[in-house]
């Protein structure tokens, strides 16, 4: 079966069409208008947002996309959107692969920050996505990501994943020892008495509270 | 060419000053050209500890302001004749000098000196920026206290982040007995957080505070103190030699000794 240069995606803000990274422009056009004309009733009146991945769009170019689709559809054209996004969906086989498995149920795409060394008193990491340390997060050092907060070594400072209000967001260390632990607007501190776990554990959320399980190690 | 090599701890009182004067002293009977640039300008103390304080004419603000030549800064020491005092001002702020300035001094006493020790401030603000501009290594010392590696901690992330290549760890004023008792950090608590080479651990030692007020360094002193000794071992590793480090475990029974390298207390 032929892969479309187009790919239709509901999502809580409406429909957003991603388009192909290396595919032509009208080719693009013309399977938009093929996949519209064929699936234009289910969609309705909804908004809709067009993903180009990383193409400049000219003026007309534009202008062309938002004819074929109000020609086609009902839908109402609400944004342009240029993101990296679009990189998953490349042509080769091995990325339609990847993008398929990501979909799988605990799969989760997301941007990373990787830290190749210990983090001292004072430093601080603010990071749109997860975070993972090789090396030891040291008290004093704090991190706050929106996603999840991985430590190849010992957290002692302060951790914070799923600042922007993710409450399924993990916060993973070899040795979890924080100082403090917050994970979207549940905070905890570590018990006055506290010994250093000799396994790896992680933190998350349940029931409102931050519960700490080990990660079995044979 | 020389090495500059900073001494720097975050926290005030840990023997920043101390250790500069002993090294110096120490490399100074290594038969090594040595210069100490006492870089806390308004509060200078590292004359005194050396015992020079009546010899001072021009400073570090005059040398890097153009009112004196280098040389004429320099304060000879009373004991070793290659063994020279840079002082701080007493009567300016930390603010008199600029990171530049400072990094133009250190190149140009490398091309003559062997070893320049910058006894650096405490804290982290402009005197710290100053100390550490030009530096190739530097030696963080800090004390078996949380707050004191706490400080050293913040101050390996700052100096990791400039252009010092490399930093070891002097452990001061350690007292084995209150770490058998459990009382004080052991040397592996502080390096399992710090995380860097050891170069030294210098004990307690109250010969340490007689000798800083007759402003003679203990190193010189050559008197079987505990930390004349350790100083002159950091000394021989500061010139590349391996010395094995103090054992201040000796007093203890055999089998509680196998029990701390088992890890069983």
């Amino acid at each position: 079966m032929r892969k479309y240069a187009v790919e239709f995606k509901g999502t809580k803000d409406g429909v957003i069409i991603f388009c192909l990274e290396d595919a032509d422009f009208s080719e693009i056009l013309s399977d938009l208008q093929e996949r519209l004309q064929k699936r234009a009733d289910f969609f309705g009146d909804a908004d809709v947002k067009v993903d180009v991945g990383r193409r400049e769009l000219s003026t007309e170019e534009k202008k062309a996309l938002q004819d074929v689709i109000a020609n086609n559809s009902r839908l109402h054209l609400s944004a342009i959107l240029n993101s990296g996004k679009s990189k998953l969906l490349s042509a080769s086989s091995a990325g339609r692969q990847r993008k398929n498995e990501l979909q799988l149920e605990g799969f989760r795409e997301n941007r990373s920050l990787v830290i190749r060394k210990t983090l001292r008193s004072g430093q601080y990491i603010r990071f749109p996505g997860d975070v993972v340390v090789m090396g030891d997060v040291n008290p004093g050092a704090e991190i706050v990501a929106d996603g999840d907060i991985y430590v190849f070594g010992a957290l002692r400072g302060i951790a914070h994943a799923g600042a922007a209000g993710d409450k399924s967001a993990l916060v993973v260390a070899l040795r979890l020892v924080p100082t403090q632990l917050r994970i979207a607007d549940v905070i905890s501190r570590s018990p006055d008495n506290s010994t250093l776990p000799d396994r790896p554990e992680y933190a998350y959320i349940s029931d409102q509270r931050i519960m700490i399980a080990a990660i079995p190690v044979k | 060419m020389g090495e500059v090599i900073v001494i720097t701890s975050g926290k005030g009182g840990v023997g920043k000053t101390t250790t500069t004067a002993n090294l110096g002293v120490g490399l100074a009977l290594a038969e090594k050209k040595v210069v100490l640039i006492d870089a806390d300008i308004g509060l200078r103390n590292l004359d005194v500890v050396m015992g020079l304080e009546n010899r001072i004419v021009y400073d570090l603000v005059d040398v890097v302001e153009g009112r004196c030549r280098t040389k004429q800064a320099l304060i000879r020491d009373k004991r070793y004749h290659n063994l020279f005092l840079l002082p701080a001002a007493q009567t300016r702020d930390k603010n008199a000098v600029s990171p530049e300035q400072m990094k133009k001094l250190c190149q140009e006493l490398k091309e003559e000196y062997d070893f320049i020790l910058v006894d650096c401030p405490a804290g982290i603000e402009q005197g710290f920026r100053n100390a550490i501009a030009g530096a190739d290594q530097a030696l963080i010392v800090t004390t078996p206290e949380v707050s004191a590696v706490r400080d050293a901690d913040r101050i390996i992330g700052l100096v990791e982040a400039g252009e010092i290549k490399m930093s070891r760890l002097i452990i001061n004023r350690l007292r084995p007995d209150m770490v058998k008792r459990g009382d004080m950090l052991d040397i592996d608590d502080i390096l399992e957080i710090l995380a860097i080479e050891l170069i030294g651990v210098v004990p307690d030692d109250e010969k340490i505070i007689i000798s800083t007020n007759r402003g003679e360094p203990v190193a010189a002193l050559n008197d079987g103190s505990p930390s004349g000794k350790a100083y002159r071992n950091i000394v021989r590793r500061l010139l590349g030699e391996t010395v094995p480090f103090l054992d201040f475990y000796k007093n203890q029974s055999f089998l509680s000794r196998l029990k701390r390298i088992i890890g069983l207390s």
